[in-house]
């Protein structure tokens, strides 16, 4: 029986339309390790091969941006303060992506840049207009436009840019509708996503999250501001500089920028974590703190590598950089804040209504705290290890690190469908 | 801990209950979490109004948190109405925790 309620509470975004986009994810995630270690002899040769294009659009789609999706769905009416706009259109942005995305990545990995491509690209990009339409209303309709809101709805702006310009990259593969081959316009895709979307969304959602979760008082908004300009222009110029085809030696200006705006991200989470109430800090919030870390990695990847490395040695630095985004950082957060959101959400489905019953489990008990850490040794070893497989082009480096990341994505898959099937242990 | 009441008999007898109300995600009580603003007792109506808040507004514990309240309140007193009345004024901040709860966090 829902109790007589005088005052504000607000509905929450159903189950339904969350948990598909964590599971698909993990998946996801699992189809991104598999083919990372059937594919290490790729390294070393030009980041323009289909087992890396397969690779990182399987991990910036399907794992990252698919997770992003469903957690934002979640978290949007926290952010915006106010209901999500439709459900339907939550729907359909998984529908959409769902059917796309393993388009998009056989096309790649057959080296099929014919309609397997295009079909992929176009689905998605359908998906990301069903998403943007939903961010963009329950922005409008919002009581409030704080800084967070405009990190999540600005992202999602520079998302549309990297899908679309995507989509036209695979039509100037077989219809020239662009001056230059798309080979050249590859950083400028990458950059649109990794920074407009993956950056923008992290840092706008981390800085309410990790210190919500941390009982922080610490809020700063003239900082996450400052943080929002410069990680802005930062794309920007970058955009503009590689457009143009500037001497290397001015992307030091967008680099500098990106890595003030990583520096001062780095600053409000460290004041959050100093002034938290909350003393113990479970091991999600812990990886998502090492994430923070990780995330100067790949500046400090590539500021070396613009300066010194002659061009014949990029293209393993590319992959480095790639390597340290998708696997490290961008990985790290998923893999904590997973454990931080979806527990809730399947919570809610469950006890909502009758958590007066009798004792129920507290969410983080609805997955195996044994296999989490488990799964973090995996991910930390596979990461160190692989790392310097890349660097040193060592076989065995290689495959270590990566099996130690399939064993993750596996255990990260075991926790996502037993959470994601938690039944009531009520009467 | 400032809650307002019309009958602290009564209210010191409600929140023995209350203090078995959680916040799923904290792990702490609600009212030494500090959601609890005001406890009224109308003897005429036999009803009770628990003024309370949520430590933010789109809380997504919010209906589960309510519910328990509710519930809780009924089994405390039984044959009287009650009604959970919600409210974002002030807002809650981590000064409405109590020094018991800052000591179960740890702080």
């Amino acid at each position: 029986m829902i109790p007589p309620l005088i005052g504000g509470l607000q509905k929450t975004t159903s189950h339904s339309v969350v948990l598909p986009f964590y599971i698909y994810a993990s998946l996801g995630f699992l189809a991104g390790t598999t083919l990372l270690l059937f594919s290490t002899d790729a390294l070393g040769a030009s980041y323009f091969s289909p087992k890396m294009l397969a690779i990182t659009h399987t991990m910036a789609l399907a794992w990252g941006t698919m997770i992003i999706f469903g957690a934002s769905h979640q978290l949007l009416p926290v952010l915006v303060e106010s209901k999500l706009n439709s459900e339907l259109l939550a729907y359909l942005t998984f529908v959409f992506a769902a059917v796309g995305i393993p388009f998009l990545i056989y096309g790649f990995y057959v080296f099929d840049l014919g309609w397997p491509v295009l079909v992929g690209a176009l689905l998605i990009n359908i998906a990301v207009c069903c998403y943007l339409g939903n961010v963009l209303g329950s922005f409008l309709r919002g009581n409030t436009k704080n800084v967070h809101a405009w990190y999540v709805l600005t992202a999602t702006l520079w998302l549309l840019a990297t899908t679309l310009f995507g989509l036209m990259l695979a039509v100037n593969f077989r219809l020239p509708i662009l001056p230059r081959n798309s080979l050249e316009y590859l950083s400028v895709h990458a950059h649109l996503g990794i920074v407009g979307w993956f950056a923008l969304t992290v840092v706008g959602v981390g800085a309410r999250l990790i210190p919500l979760f941390m009982i922080s008082k610490y809020t700063n908004d003239r900082t996450l501001w400052l943080i929002f300009v410069l990680l802005n222009s930062a794309l920007a110029g970058f955009t503009m500089l590689a457009l143009a085809r500037t001497s290397p030696l001015l992307f030091y200006i967008p680099i500098l920028l990106g890595l003030a705006a990583v520096l001062l991200f780095g600053r409000y989470c460290y004041m959050a974590y100093l002034v938290r109430i909350r003393k113990r800090l479970d091991a999600q919030v812990k990886t998502a703190l090492i994430s923070v870390v990780q995330l100067s990695l790949p500046l400090a990847v590539l500021i070396p590598a613009i300066a010194l490395l002659p061009p014949g040695r990029f293209s393993g630095m590319a992959q480095l950089y790639g390597f340290c985004i998708f696997f490290g950082w961008l990985t790290a957060i998923i893999l904590g804040m997973t454990f931080k959101t979806m527990p809730f959400i399947v919570w809610n489905k469950v006890y909502h209504n009758q958590a007066h019953k009798g004792k129920t489990p507290a969410p983080r008990e609805l997955f195996s705290d044994r296999i989490y850490r488990l799964m973090m040794y995996c991910y930390l070893g596979g990461f160190a290890a692989f790392v310097p497989g890349i660097v040193l082009l060592n076989q065995v480096l290689l495959k270590t690190g990566a099996a130690a990341l399939l064993i993750t994505a596996a255990l990260q898959v075991y926790n996502v469908l037993l959470t994601a099937g938690h039944k009531s242990k009520q009467a | 801990m400032n809650i307002k009441t019309n009958d602290t008999e009564k209210c010191a007898y409600a929140l023995q209950d209350l203090y078995n109300v959680y916040d799923p995600e904290i792990g702490l009580n609600i009212v030494d979490l500090g959601l609890i603003y005001g406890l009224y007792f109308e003897e005429i109506n036999v009803r009770i109004q628990c003024l309370m808040t949520l430590t933010t507004q789109f809380c997504p514990m919010g209906e589960a948190i309510t519910t328990d309240t509710h519930d809780s309140l009924v089994r405390a007193f039984p044959g009287w109405e009650v009604i959970i009345k919600l409210t974002f004024e002030p807002p809650w901040d981590f000064s409405m925790i109590s020094p018991e709860g800052k000591a179960y966090l740890g702080h």
